[in-house]
């Protein structure tokens, strides 16, 4: 269980810094935005229920 | 009435009626160090979420991430996406590090370093040292609260005075109030800038392009570059991108203040919601995007300086005084409350650390207060007297602070997670760290536009590493 919470804790950090230079594009346009705004937002927006996650793997909620 | 007038008359009124409705709410409150400095360890989730957002938000969030967008475009995504990585970092640092603080009643962040490496002389080094860095952040918010009320005046009523004004009450206001006062004050900032985000982002681009999505076609047409990162090793380019954000993301809650906040929760659990909670608040950073890109489509070529009041002049050009005060009122709330926090930890570690653990002055509680309290105005003047002197741009300053600030996260995580580390490893990294930091960003040198910080980040770890085999085992902490 300890590993899966690193592995929680790791994904929206890797997507927010190592993947973006893999997303930096324009198109596909995602509710009007362009895609890597998009992308960043969408995993931010995302990043408490990672962290939410965590805490119920800890049984800490 | 003058345009001027009614912009100012609204801000004068924001301002002393946020210091009123605090002043009021900690009007019974006794004040002793634990009180004035980490607010009783009391503070509810909620209490804690408004000072942590009233600390994080400040001006540079306002204008600068505005601004960046405007005149960088894409790299100013960094902005948003270091603060959610922060969070995941601080779920598993900041309860352990409040657990600590509680348990050894510490007040300042140098104390941290002094009860995990049990050496006095760090945390006299480590006071020193934050306490001379807090200033110049003190004065950066100064120059945010500048750029703000100039446009209030619409260039016609002179500021300096006004700035010099309004910091002058923060002063003594916190001098009063200590960090309750803060949080309290935070309430009114946070609601405010929430709102004034929320018309910049969502309404000036409905009024001017339909919506939106619509304001991004015509940025596609216009400027696309502005919508991507420059490719690899380019200036403000992917690597850039990458290693800025971690090295901000480690050292975000690496500022005295941000250990001020985490000592005031009630519990450990109140640290760790919160960490779940304020990514939430940075999607508001999305909305000061969309007002970055509306101000560089209906107010372009801004030049210097100028592009940190982009979305600024927009309103001031197209919307009422009244709507202008409105804005730039929760503007300077968002320079001024951060000022009052940061006033308070760069106190804080003088007269705890330098003062009283350094020369053994005013070690008593009641001098203790009385010494922290009349720090706050000598930090004030202080910054005040850096401001007129060493005006720079906004973003620039914030990188600077962030790039030292960072070099205390090896000894902070050494001490939750390395036991083997010591005062002498830490010290070292730091002295290194600080060395490479400063030289790196005083020169033009760059390798692949990686952040400077980030390379002096890693030597401050090897030397760290080396430094604490290389001498005796430390003593165990106090237990």
């Amino acid at each position: 269980m300890r590993s899966l919470r690193y592995v929680l804790a790791g994904v929206p950090i890797v997507a927010l810094t190592f993947a973006v230079p893999f997303v930096n594009s324009i198109e596909p346009r995602v509710f009007g935005l362009p895609f890597l705004l998009f992308w960043i937002s969408a995993w931010i927006a995302l990043t408490p229920a990672f962290i939410w996650a965590i805490g119920r793997l800890e049984r800490r909620w | 009435m003058s345009a001027p007038f009614v912009a100012l008359s609204i801000v004068a009124v924001i301002l002393t009626g946020t210091i009123a409705f605090a002043l009021f709410s900690v009007r019974r409150l006794k004040m002793d160090p634990q009180q004035y400095l980490v607010g009783g360890r009391s503070f509810s989730t909620l209490l804690l979420w408004v000072l942590l957002a009233g600390e994080i938000y400040t001006s540079f969030t306002f204008l600068g991430a505005a601004g960046w967008v405007y005149g960088f475009g894409a790299p100013a995504y960094y902005i948003l996406a270091y603060q959610a990585c922060a969070y995941i970092i601080g779920y598993f640092a900041l309860p352990a590090i409040w657990r600590i603080a509680k348990e050894h009643n510490l007040l300042t962040a140098p104390d941290f370093f002094v009860n995990r490496y049990n050496s006095r002389a760090l945390g006299v080094a480590i006071g020193a040292l934050q306490f001379f860095m807090l200033v110049p952040y003190v004065a950066l918010q100064l120059s945010g609260l500048q750029h703000l009320l100039t446009i209030a005046g619409y260039g016609v009523v002179g500021s300096a005075w006004s700035v010099a004004g309004a910091f002058v009450a923060i002063a003594f206001f916190v001098f009063t109030a200590g960090l309750r006062g803060t949080a309290w004050a935070s309430i009114v900032k946070d609601a405010l800038v929430l709102a004034a985000v929320a018309f910049a982002g969502i309404a000036i681009p409905i009024a001017f392009f339909g919506s939106p999505a619509a304001m991004f076609d015509q940025l596609i047409r216009v400027h696309p570059q502005m919508l991507l990162l420059p490719s690899g090793a380019a200036p403000k380019g992917a690597i850039w991108y990458v290693t800025t954000v971690l090295l901000t993301s480690i050292g975000f809650f690496m500022g005295p203040g941000s250990f001020n906040a985490v000592y005031s929760a009630r519990s450990e659990s109140v640290v760790r919601r919160n960490t779940a909670l304020m990514p939430i608040y940075g999607l508001m950073l999305l909305l000061l995007v969309f007002a970055g890109y509306a101000a560089l489509l209906v107010v372009p070529g801004l030049k210097g300086t100028h592009v940190d009041e982009s979305f600024l002049l927009l309103i001031q050009h197209y919307y009422p005084p009244w709507v202008l005060g409105l804005v730039t009122g929760a503007g300077a709330l968002a320079a001024l409350v951060p000022a009052s926090a940061l006033l308070l930890a760069a106190a804080g570690v003088f007269a705890k650390n330098v003062l009283g653990d350094g020369f053994r002055v005013a070690t008593s509680d009641a001098h203790r207060t009385w010494a922290t309290r009349l720090l706050v105005l000598v930090v004030a003047a202080m910054a005040l007297a850096l401001w007129i002197a060493e005006p720079a741009t906004i973003g620039e300053l914030l990188l600077i602070y962030y790039n030292g600030i960072t070099q205390f996260a090896p000894g902070v995580f050494a001490a939750l997670i390395w036991p083997r580390a010591n005062a002498w490893g830490v010290a070292a990294g730091l002295a290194t760290g600080l060395a490479i930091a400063i030289y790196l960003t005083s020169t033009t040198i760059s390798l692949w536009s990686i952040n400077p910080g980030f390379v002096a980040l890693a030597a401050n770890v090897v030397v760290m590493v080396v430094v604490s085999l290389a001498t005796s085992k430390p003593r165990s902490a106090q237990a």
